[in-house]
């Protein structure tokens, strides 16, 4: 899949539709082919011994989906909004669900209009980020929902929890 | 089997005559069985086949001249007569004077009542039977009859005709083989064979791509062996199923590939052509077996049989390397062989046998309850049931909707409770749909205890009981593993020799049964021997031995027998090829408890040994307790629960100020709480308001402190999220009654995990923060 960090094949591959959404005042960009719908948010059964952002599971028609409550993954304060829902992303195969406060469009981002994350240095991630779109006057952060939801760092996390 | 010969043959075409088709089809009928059942030597079955073809010439209408070809028939009839005279040893010899002169001197109007009459009668074949009876005592008769039996000639007369009838009956049920065209063996196992099909053709489908990438890459070992697997599984079965055409060619398609794997010979162009062409004649054969097994049970012969089973047994790498030149395929074999002296002109009859087989399997078809079958993907069939599950919730919530006002909306409450109904009903087919029967697992058992017993030197005798009990297709795979190895240590150590037993006043015949029944929501699946039993001495010596334990004492006597499933653990004298190595019992164990099943010993000595399994029906469904810990709740199989209860401030007990005690009738369990462990907010604190839970098994249990018990239900049990990997101490969730998703506890994995923590502070959340 798309895990490549490669610039030639990310910038390739950049440009097209992108839902956006809003976290904490910031409006973020999500490929719109990994969508696969978008719910209300909903009674959520926590999964005890997850990490925070790991909300916990839902019920998605007979099928049990995790939940990532995307404020937490990146470290903001958690809150949940009469706005809040939930955006049902499809990766590799496995559905999954991530939280934010509230969803504003569909907009098709031109490669031109796509810079790359510059680096703020330590302490703030952005390898979580395709690059940050201009569409529409406003800056918006394209993320690369693959990395952000990569299982491999909830392992690492568990394996912290086991280690602890 | 049928009781019509060929005299009663001859006898009835003298009364019959062209226009009374019906009695004609009856007659060539069994003439048909009667040339493929083996009851009139190989030399006269094809005067007998031509007597029915030309028959059923008469029967068609198709016949240019009806009365040659009566007389063609009874010619034919005649010759065959002849062939059996020469056959049949003198005491039968008797019975054809005895049916001529009945034929001549009975022929009058009397006989012929009672013969039509009695073929109107066809249903009586109760007194068909006592007729039969009759003929047969007639026929050791002498000659020359005393007038007392003239009036029992009549009978004979009619018995023929009357037993007519039931022959083509009898010989639908149970189709004779025959030496020239194959029939299903009449041991086939009809359940067995669609599964056998589908496997071969599977197994085939793989060969041919391998072969196609063998001709591209000649070296690739890989592609040689899948070939000479598919082939040799393909033998295997069918020559187990009986079906020996296909086990004698796969047998030479695998000693070709055998020679190209042991690098013999090499995969030319001519090897390429005859492997192939040999896969599709396996493909014709099993064909030719799906069709006999809806329709009459014949097999005929795909074209090309002969040639290409005689090629492949001549292959010649140095004659053959370019290609291999077949001989002239003939048409395809008929059911009917062709005698040589009437070998031309027969291809109308070649046609009508051809629609004869057709009406035979039109009419198979009508009455067969050979279930017609379609393979679904299981992940479609789960989802599936999962979206039955979700209209359920759906609807219970529309009917417990507090808009429907129950005194007003009358209608509108009647219609929800008849969507109701149907849903409910969707609910148990979709379940059903995964469920198949125990047959063919204890079918395949019956081979091993076969083989067991001749191994180990006992004769056993081996019998199932209610082997149509059904459970879910996931678990009949897991359960013969298991099955298998219960079945070999009940063989080799429970049944004792048959010497040893004589000696013990017991029948040297020894008894090995398997017994499956429902019992309240489970299946047990039994395996009663009548064996010499466990001797709980032995057991109890053998465990101090290996430092399972130190003393017995206190142990009940089930308790010791579980002991023989601990790892390592075997009583055997001596290690034997079947066992005696002790990895047998614990893979049992842990195989079973995988699909949820708890294994059970009850034995006494010199008596034998019952293994009781009781597995659930499914594994897609739990049997859970709902228990409230906090405002979360869980579910916890049922399986695991010994018992729940509120307990009193002086059995409870701390050590060392932490870690809690339980003491409950002299048992001593530590305490786990839940909440701590899983960290929920506003749980009971205290085990006096809330609810101890009994959980694991033997000696291991555990208390759970929960907060209330919210009731009994089934449950779905879901993987739950992909994306979240291992969840620790969860085995997966379960969408509720009210939509909402319940955890379902691993109770193994909750102890365990509430041993590594330390129970006092609960760590998760910080570390995750």
């Amino acid at each position: 899949m798309s895990t490549h960090s490669d610039s030639t094949t990310l910038t390739q591959s950049r440009a097209g539709k992108y839902l956006t959404f809003f976290l904490a005042g910031e409006e973020y960009g999500l490929e719109i082919l990994k969508v696969s719908e978008i719910i209300g948010l909903q009674p959520i059964t926590r999964v005890p011994r997850m990490p925070e952002f790991v909300r916990g599971v839902i019920n998605l028609r007979g099928k049990v989906i995790p939940i990532t409550d995307l404020r937490r993954k990146f470290g903001m304060a958690a809150e949940d909004s009469e706005d809040s829902c939930i955006i049902v992303v499809q990766m590799r195969g496995i559905q999954t669900g991530i939280v934010v406060d509230r969803v504003s469009e569909v907009v098709a981002v031109a490669e031109g209009d796509i810079e790359d994350a510059p680096s703020f240095g330590a302490g703030i991630r952005t390898e979580f980020l395709l690059g940050i779109g201009k569409a529409g006057g406003r800056v918006k952060l394209l993320l690369d929902i693959d990395k952000v939801l990569a299982t491999s760092e909830i392992e690492a996390l568990q394996a912290a929890q086991q280690a602890a | 089997m049928s009781p019509l010969n060929l005299d009663d043959a001859a006898t009835l075409l003298m009364q019959l005559e062209a226009t009374d088709t019906a009695d004609l089809a009856v007659l060539r009928d069994a003439l048909t069985d009667l040339a493929f059942e083996n009851r009139v030597p190989l030399r006269a079955q094809p005067h007998v086949a031509k007597a029915a073809r030309v028959l059923g010439t008469i029967v068609n209408g198709t016949a240019a001249d009806v009365q040659a070809a009566f007389t063609e028939v009874g010619q034919s009839i005649e010759e065959a007569m002849k062939i059996c005279d020469a056959a049949t040893p003198p005491a039968a010899v008797g019975a054809v004077p005895v049916a001529q002169a009945l034929a001549g001197t009975v022929n009058g109007a009397t006989a012929i009542a009672v013969a039509s009459g009695a073929l109107k009668k066809q249903t009586q074949t109760a007194e068909a039977e006592t007729a039969e009876a009759t003929v047969a005592e007639a026929a050791v008769a002498e000659a020359v009859l005393p007038p007392p039996a003239v009036e029992a000639s009549v009978v004979v007369a009619a018995a023929p005709v009357a037993s007519v009838a039931p022959a083509p009956a009898v010989s639908r049920h149970q189709p004779p083989a025959h030496s020239q065209t194959e029939r299903l063996p009449d041991d086939a196992d009809r359940d067995l064979l669609p599964d056998f099909i589908t496997e071969s053709v599977e197994c085939i489908a793989a060969s041919e791509a391998a072969l196609l990438s063998l001709e591209e890459n000649p070296s690739d070992e890989e592609a040689v062996n899948t070939v000479f697997r598919a082939f040799h599984t393909v033998k295997g079965t069918s020559a187990f199923l009986g079906l020996t055409r296909i086990a004698e060619f796969a047998h030479e398609a695998e000693s070709l590939l055998s020679r190209v794997r042991d690098k013999e010979i090499a995969y030319t162009q001519g090897c390429a052509d005859l492997s192939l062409r040999s896969v599709d004649m396996l493909k014709d054969l099993l064909d030719v077996v799906e069709k006999a097994l809806s329709g009459d049970g014949r097999l005929p012969l795909p074209a090309g049989y002969h040639e290409l089973h005689q090629a492949l047994a001549s292959y010649d790498p140095a004659r053959d390397a370019n290609g291999v030149t077949l001989a002239i395929v003939p048409a395809a074999e008929d059911i009917f062989p062709a005698p040589s002296d009437a070998a031309s002109g027969d291809h109308g009859s070649a046609v009508s046998a051809r629609a004869e087989s057709g009406q035979a399997a039109s009419r198979k078809s009508g009455e067969s309850n050979a279930d017609a079958t379609i393979r679904v993907r299981t992940d479609r069939l789960d989802r599936l049931i999962d979206m039955v599950g979700e209209l359920v919730i759906a609807q219970s919530m529309i009917a417990g909707d507090e808009t429907i006002d129950t005194s007003t909306q009358y209608e509108l409450q009647r219609k929800v409770t008849h969507a109701g109904k149907i849903v409910r009903e969707l609910q148990d087919l979709s379940m059903s749909m995964r469920m198949v029967p125990l047959r063919p697992t204890f079918q395949k058992l019956a081979r091993v205890v076969r083989d067991t017993a001749t191994k180990a030197g006992k004769t056993v005798q081996f019998t199932t009981e209610g082997d149509d009990v059904e459970i879910d297709r996931n678990m009949v795979d897991r359960l013969g593993d298991p099955l298998v190895h219960m079945v070999r240590n009940a063989v080799d150590h429970g049944v004792e020799p048959p010497h040893e037993r004589t000696a013990n006043g017991k029948n040297g015949l020894g008894q090995v049964r398997l017994h499956a029944y429902h019992a309240s929501g489970n299946v047990v699946v039994e395996l009663i021997d009548d064996g010499r039993g466990l001797h709980r001495d032995k057991i109890v010596k053998k465990a101090i031995e290996k430092g399972l334990i130190e003393s017995d004492k206190g142990m009940s006597d089930s308790d010791v027998f579980n002991l023989i499933f601990a790892p390592g653990f075997s009583t055997a004298e001596k290690i034997t090829d079947i066992s005696g190595r002790g990895v047998g019992m614990d893979v049992v164990r842990r195989n079973l408890e995988e699909i949820r099943g708890r294994i059970d010993i009850t034995s006494a000595p010199g008596k034998g040994t019952t293994f009781s399994i009781r597995l659930p029906l499914t594994l897609a469904v739990t049997d859970g307790m709902l228990v409230r810990v906090g405002s979360e709740r869980f579910i916890i199989p049922l399986t695991h629960i010994h018992m729940s209860f509120r307990p009193e401030p002086s059995m409870l007990s701390t050590v060392v100020g932490k870690g809690e005690m339980v003491l409950l009738r002299g048992e001593l369990m530590p305490v786990v709480r839940l909440h701590r462990l899983f960290d929920v907010p506003d749980a009971v604190e205290s085990p006096l308001e809330g609810l101890l839970m009994i959980v694991g098994d033997g000696n291991k249990r555990t208390a759970l402190l929960v907060d209330d018990l919210l009731g009994q239900q089934q449950v779905v049990a879901k993987a739950i999220g992909d994306g979240l990997g291992k969840v620790p101490g969860v085995s997966g969730g379960a969408i509720l009654g009210d939509g909402r998703v319940g955890l379902i506890l691993d109770v193994n994995e909750t102890v365990a995990l509430a041993q590594n923590t330390d129970s006092s502070s609960s760590l998760t959340r910080s570390v995750a923060a």
